[in-house]
């Protein structure tokens, strides 16, 4: 197991590589710089900045270079855990991104485990009614909500409850009240929660959709084997049968796919983040791609990576755990 | 006819024509495809469905189809879909007959006339024929231009405007008529480009294995920890200056082949290894003889699956593309704009997210119908129903 796990965290290396390597090249390809954007140059034809102070910004930033140059460098500064200085504001990337890592953690964190908490028993229940009017009505609700796009529900929600026509229950945007820093932490939190709502509910459904929908597949597949058959042929219980022998098994396909799930929820707040102007690591990368702020960029594609990495060897290392068939020698 | 030709009459069935029985027996995944054929003629008919030209004008003693003037020739083309459904439709029984292959043919012919779309516009053309007086006149049923500003701004749905109006005073009806064109082009493109990338380089990996199957799968593996949207994303946002409907598609396909070629480099790994193959090559057929003409055919089905799947999710990344500002070009119409237009007036004009929410919805839950059903088709087993 040892090995095996150290294996794999050297493989990640070369992946690691390869994604910087792609995100560094696009940057770097792409038609103008951080130093032009700042200055206000191109179609615009602003001259905010003369042409010495844009020489020296670019040498500043080091723009100079040739990109495998940059390259080399910037690997180097990773190695030694630094992430630079971001162009837009010379803050080190590394608080950038700590300042608003929390509120994307929080809300794909707590959308996952939303839609775990209502995807199994909902998938559970279609499975054992299999066929039946219950079934069929789970398995249409999951689908259509399956085939909603996320900034659509978001919007219509946003109408029906938050400030439109309708009720006005919820707060249509933010992640706090104007006046937050004068609150209690209780109330802090409290406030918080209240906002959260909408951008979980939105985020979470979709998930929930294929989650339920695997756990579905899963438990028809676990009621299906011989274990279960002879679970009641011995005359157990139904209720034993089904949560302790099929249940258990059916859960461990369910349990690793968090690791598909969780990028994908990534990607997934960016765009609710946009919708509630959430101060997110969504909002940082829309503002570093505008202003072709490299290291922030940078720094943002490699902690995602990062985290879909290791989130999907956390999958294969929760195989064994929860498998006592399956052993990585 | 004797009696054993009448057994083998019963059964000998192609695994295509399998795959049609089963697909035809799934009803939801019928009407699935049904809406999906409805759309693509809806968006085919577009500028004759929402113009503010007149189909039919008689003024002044004189006929005139105002309409066909104020179509750029391009649009000419993409009616081409109509006569090919109707082939299609009058043809279905010879088609079932060898369904993938036409399928795949009749895949491409729509691919082709796709790319020349993609390059249409919608007419900007001031004058109409909504106010001008005639003795006679036919208005398509949605009598106005996509790109029209009106005076009425924010109308909401009523009989005049059958979906509201947007800031400006344009048509939403027409918008979403125009707009289908966009999205079921680019959704259907973005997956050929897809299939292309992934199927070649899948297939190669699964078959030479060795050097090759690794460089592959650490490709594979690069395109994959991205999380969804951030390649994309990164990649528009970047080289914003040149967003038209190609790159939009070229970027949405070049990140989204992944799951097919790890599809296909197993399907090949698993065929290439059974007697058939083995015996081709013995018979000394080039490896581009045995990958075309014995393991694709064989890996096709699920590939069909993967690549319907596929075009609704690269339907939804655009609409997402365009609702977050990196789609299309202003002018041109498309349902995720609408959306994003929605985002600025929600706390009153429901409609504007209304209608294209519903279109995008319809549009993916068909396609997924669809898919299901051609999962279901290809592998019994796994029917869950």
């Amino acid at each position: 197991m040892t090995t095996y796990l150290l294996r794999r965290v050297l493989l990640l290396l070369p992946t690691l590589f390869g994604i910087t390597l792609l995100t560094f090249l696009l940057i770097r390809l792409s038609p103008g710089n951080a130093a032009l954007m700042r200055g206000g140059v191109g179609e615009s034809g602003g001259h905010a900045m003369t042409a010495e102070v844009r020489e020296q910004t670019i040498k500043l930033y080091g723009l100079d270079k040739p990109w495998y140059v940059a390259y080399g460098d910037w690997v180097g500064r990773c190695f030694r855990l630094d992430l630079g200085e971001s162009f837009d504001d010379h803050r080190p990337v590394s608080e950038k991104i700590r300042e608003r890592l929390p509120l994307t953690v929080s809300l794909a964190g707590s959308a996952l485990v939303l839609s775990y908490l209502i995807a199994i028993p909902l998938g559970i229940a279609a499975a054992l009614k299999r066929g039946q009017v219950v079934d069929r009505t789970i398995s249409f609700i999951v689908f259509v909500l399956y085939s909603i796009p996320s900034f659509a529900a978001a919007l219509l929600l946003i109408l029906l409850v938050a400030g439109g026509d309708y009720l006005n229950l919820l707060p249509m945007y933010g992640a706090d009240s104007i006046n937050a820093p004068e609150m209690g932490p209780w109330a802090w939190l409290w406030d918080r929660v209240f906002h959260m709502i909408l951008p979980v509910t939105c985020l979470t459904y979709a998930s929930l959709a294929s989650i339920s929908r695997y756990a579905r597949v899963s438990m028809l597949d676990a009621l299906g084997q011989d274990f279960v058959r002879t679970a009641r042929a011995k005359g157990l219980p139904e209720r034993l049968v089904i949560f302790r022998h099929a249940l258990r098994n059916a859960l461990i396909p369910i349990i690793t796919i968090f690791a598909l799930e969780l990028p994908v929820l990534i990607g997934g707040a960016v765009i609710i983040e946009s919708i509630f102007s959430l101060p997110g690591m969504g909002q940082l990368m829309f503002q570093s791609l505008d202003a072709k702020d490299e290291p922030v960029i940078m720094g943002i594609t490699v902690l995602a990576a990062i985290v879909t990495l290791l989130s999907y060897l956390a999958a294969d290392i929760l195989y064994v755990v929860v498998d006592p068939r399956i052993t990585y020698e | 006819m004797n009696a054993a030709d009448a057994s083998h009459e019963v059964y000998h069935e192609s695994y295509a024509s399998r795959i049609a029985r089963h697909f035809r027996a799934d009803s939801f995944a019928q009407n699935g495809l049904r809406v999906v054929i409805a759309l693509f003629i809806i968006a085919a008919l577009a500028p004759f469905l929402a113009n503010n030209h007149a189909i039919v004008r008689v003024a002044d003693g004189r006929v005139t189809f105002p309409i066909f003037p104020s179509l750029e020739a391009i649009e000419w083309r993409f009616l081409l879909y109509v006569p090919m459904a109707a082939v299609v439709y009058f043809m279905r029984a010879r088609f079932f007959q060898r369904p993938l292959l036409h399928f795949f043919f009749l895949v491409g012919l729509i691919a082709a006339i796709e790319i020349i779309l993609a390059v249409t516009h919608p007419v900007n053309d001031p004058t109409n024929d909504r106010d001008r007086p005639a003795t006679f006149k036919l208005m398509p049923p949605v009598p106005y231009s996509p790109i029209e500003s009106t005076p009425d701004q924010f109308a909401p749905p009523s009989w005049k405007h059958l979906c509201g109006t947007d800031s400006t005073g344009r048509d939403i009806a027409a918008r979403m008529l125009h707009g289908a064109r966009t999205s079921l082009s680019i959704g259907f493109i973005a997956q050929s480009i897809a299939l292309l990338v992934g199927v070649t380089l899948g297939g190669l990996a699964g078959y030479y294995r060795g050097w090759l199957d690794i460089g592959v799968c650490r490709f594979i593996e690069v395109m994959d920890c991205f999380p969804p949207l951030l390649l994309i994303l990164v990649a528009i946002s970047l080289f914003e200056s040149q967003n038209n409907m190609f790159y939009i598609m070229a970027v949405i396909g070049l990140t989204s082949w992944t799951g097919l070629a790890r599809l296909v480099r197993g399907e090949f790994l698993r065929l290439s290894s059974q007697p058939f193959p083995q015996a081709a090559q013995a018979l000394g057929a080039s490896d581009f003889r045995v990958i075309l003409r014995h393991l694709l055919p064989n890996a096709l089905g699920p590939i069909l699956v993967s690549a319907t799947f596929g075009v609704a999710s690269a339907i939804l990344i655009e609409s997402s593309l365009s609702f977050l500002g990196f789609g299309m070009q202003a002018p041109t119409p498309s349902w995720g704009d609408i959306l994003s237009d929605a985002r600025r007036y929600i706390d009153f004009a429901w409609w504007l997210a209304f209608f294209p929410g519903l279109a995008i919805l319809i549009t993916i839950m068909s396609y997924n119908f669809v898919g299901e059903g051609l999962r279901d088709a290809v592998d019994p087993r796994l029917k869950v129903k």
